[in-house]
């Protein structure tokens, strides 16, 4: 966001705090917020005034819930399951590889109907767009959803 | 939804069924305190005296999975009363002459039986709702996760067509999505019969389109649900992609789903976590998370809004489209070379006519709401305000049906299941912020005091919930807010796992899953060898 800091936001800028306009990741309301950030890490959110569905409006979940974006259980490595049973850590080039064998493998023995994608409600339209296009034009089949029914 | 939030503070009466807004939607329900500050009028259909139930001026304790008799017998009242607005009935919809012919036979007194609500207070809610100049109807999951869910919403449709509360300022059948972006899950193509933009793959000319635009022959029958696939895993689908879903704890029959994600030949999780279900996976691809990624969301009123990255992501976990993109072209797939979520987001705006009019930078400031057909149109704030999309709005006839399953001598108390203010569907995310494991640490099952009592339970003490499918151990709250002979608890712990006891059936059109109704059994719990 390239646009003039308002008074507001000048002890914010003085205190290495950036501001990040974006909209909140829960409910389907869409409340438009501030990600406040310093040294990479998320240390605050602020509800948007001039947000068009929420006017200034925030929930607890949107105005607090945020710290698991930070938490030490994040996913960081691609895992394959290995002879033994167990999830490995690996790079993505192998992890890749082993996803794609592993459709190829359905496609092949089983037909272009022998696959499924699940999309998310949660990930933003292009990830949806992709997964879609992925099923269809990859596969040539229409499996594919979302989480809408559950 | 059809019409904006902004329309909820211009409404002169509010009609939310199934809608736990103050918990689920908090705020949303801040526009609907307004609204009643203002002097509108609010009518709450709910099994629970929830929050919004004490703020009502008019409260319907229905029984679950009784919509659609409370509004057959609304719709009674209203044509009985005079109430239909015949000049939008004769110039913008078919099928009333029937569908009034169909409600006579449905009294208040009829739906009273059913529903358990006073006769009198369905007639006021019709009364009131029929009469009001903009009357909006609000719905979540309430309506729409039962055997019944596309009744309930047609039922609801009825009610709106015969007042005209459609393509009004403050009216409008107003459903509030449960999630983020599932609303452009939608509208980006991931569902079994529509490309993007809600294009039917089973058309021959979208097929063509879309053949055209991605280069290759594409299938003209639409594709299994969610649920189907579930079913066939091990029979029919043999591999799998999730992308961002904890199936296993969210879905219905628990057992049955862990059972279908063991039975598939390889399955691959993209996830910002180890879920329960990325843990079943062949391989598990790390992504990034919100506020780690640029794209979009598309919310309940249509209205499509950029989300920017603020942060670096942990490690390697990558962008979602990045992932999928990577894998097609492992594939060797073509189509997937994609630089940026901007041409993603282009491309999906090019093949969807309710995206035409928008592109990555106009949607910067989130002042669209589809449809755009073209570049220069302003959006849709308020849809149906001319015309519906198919010429005319559509009466449907619409007759009342019990539950998949109804209590008995074995099972005798109805639990229905939802959502709590402070956690998030399976606690991936809240299950992780400091700040809500104090306020909710752990699940608990809301039972009227006088049942408590009758069942020989103590509030704060454990019980054991069995269903056809299952049995829980569960702590016992007391409290008014559950009727006497119905039961609640969220979904969200998978210490407390709700949805082993659920799935008792699913809506034959939409396969959704019968979340909101199953009968139980609840007994104290006994301590045997072992914990449970």
């Amino acid at each position: 966001m390239s646009t003039q800091p308002s008074i507001n936001e000048i002890p914010l800028q003085n205190a290495g705090i950036q501001k990040t306009r974006s909209v909140c990741g829960y409910c389907g309301v869409g409340c438009s917020l501030d990600i406040l950030t310093k040294d990479d890490r998320i240390i605050g959110i602020q509800p948007a005034m001039d947000g068009p569905s929420n006017k200034g409006a925030l929930c607890v979940k949107g105005q607090f819930a945020y710290d698991y974006v930070h938490h030490p259980d994040r996913l960081t490595q691609p895992l394959v399951r290995r002879a033994d049973g167990q999830l490995h850590p690996t790079t993505w080039d192998e992890a890749l590889d082993v996803a794609a064998q592993g459709f190829q493998r359905a496609v092949d023995q089983h037909g272009r109907h022998a696959v499924y994608g699940i999309a998310s409600g949660r990930t933003p339209s292009e990830a949806n767009y992709a997964m879609q296009k992925f099923m269809r034009a990859g596969f040539g089949t229409n499996h594919i959803d979302n989480c809408s029914r559950a | 939804m059809s019409n904006p939030y902004t329309d909820m503070a211009k409404t002169e009466l509010a009609f939310c069924i199934g809608t736990n807004m103050t918990e689920c939607h908090p705020v949303a329900a801040t526009f609907l305190k307004k609204a009643i500050a203002r002097g509108a009028k609010l009518i709450v259909a709910d099994p629970r005296r929830i929050r919004l139930a004490e703020m009502a001026d008019l409260y319907l304790p229905l029984r679950v999975g009784s919509d659609v008799a409370l509004l057959l017998g609304m719709a009674h009242v209203i044509a009985r009363e005079g109430l239909v607005d015949q000049a939008f009935m004769a110039a913008r919809t078919t099928g009333g002459a029937a569908f009034l012919e169909h409600v006579q036979q449905f009294t208040p007194e009829w739906a009273a039986e059913i529903t358990g609500v006073p006769a009198q207070d369905i007639e006021t809610a019709a009364i009131w709702y029929g009469s009001a100049n903009a009357a909006a109807i609000y719905y979540t999951l309430g309506i729409t996760e039962h055997i019944c869910g596309v009744d309930n919403v047609q039922s609801l449709c009825n009610l709106a067509l015969m007042t005209g509360n459609l393509g009004v300022e403050g009216g409008g059948i107003n459903p509030m999505r449960g999630q983020n972006n599932i609303q452009g899950a939608g509208d980006a193509g991931a569902i079994p019969n529509s490309y993007a933009g809600f294009q039917p793959v089973d058309i021959p000319e979208n097929q063509a389109k879309f053949e055209a635009l991605y280069g290759r022959p594409l299938d003209s029958e639409r594709g299994m649900t969610k649920v189907s696939a579930l079913e066939q895993a091990g029979e029919s689908i043999f591999a799998m992609l999730i992308d961002g879903e904890n199936t296993l704890v969210s879905d219905p029959d628990r057992t049955h789903g862990e059972h279908a994600l063991k039975s598939l030949d390889h399955l691959v999780v993209i996830d910002i976590f180890l879920t329960e279900t990325a843990a079943l996976a062949h391989v598990v691809l790390p992504a990034t998370a919100w506020a780690e990624t640029d794209g979009h969301f598309t919310n309940s009123e249509r209205r499509i809004q950029r989300v920017r990255r603020a942060v670096t992501p942990p490690g390697e976990a990558k962008p979602d489209w990045w992932i999928v993109s990577a894998l097609a072209t492992r594939l060797g797939f073509a189509g997937f070379a994609y630089d940026s979520p901007k041409e993603v987001f282009n491309e999906l705006c090019r093949v969807s006519p309710i995206y035409a009019g928008i592109d990555w930078g106009m949607a910067e400031k989130g002042e669209y709401q589809w449809p755009i057909p073209y570049k220069g149109h302003p959006g849709t704030p308020r849809l149906h305000e001319d015309e519906f999309i198919n010429g005319r709005g559509i009466f449907r006839v619409i007759n009342y049906r019990d539950p998949a399953e109804v209590v008995d001598a074995a099972y005798p108390v109805w639990l229905t299941t939802g959502r709590r203010l402070q956690t998030y569907h399976t606690r991936t995310q809240t299950g992780r912020a400091q700040g809500i494991e104090y306020f909710v640490p752990e699940e608990v099952l809301e039972v009227h005091p006088d049942n408590v009592a009758a069942w020989g339970l103590q509030d704060g003490g454990w019980a054991t919930m069995r269903s056809r499918r299952g049995s829980i151990r569960i702590k016992v709250k007391a409290t008014e807010r559950s009727p006497r002979g119905t039961v609640f608890a969220s979904f969200a712990f998978n210490e407390t796992p709700v949805n082993i006891l659920t799935g008792s059936g699913y809506d034959p059109i939409t396969q959704t899953a019968e979340l909101k109704v199953c009968p139980v059994r609840v007994e104290a719990y006994e301590e045997v060898a072992g914990p449970a």
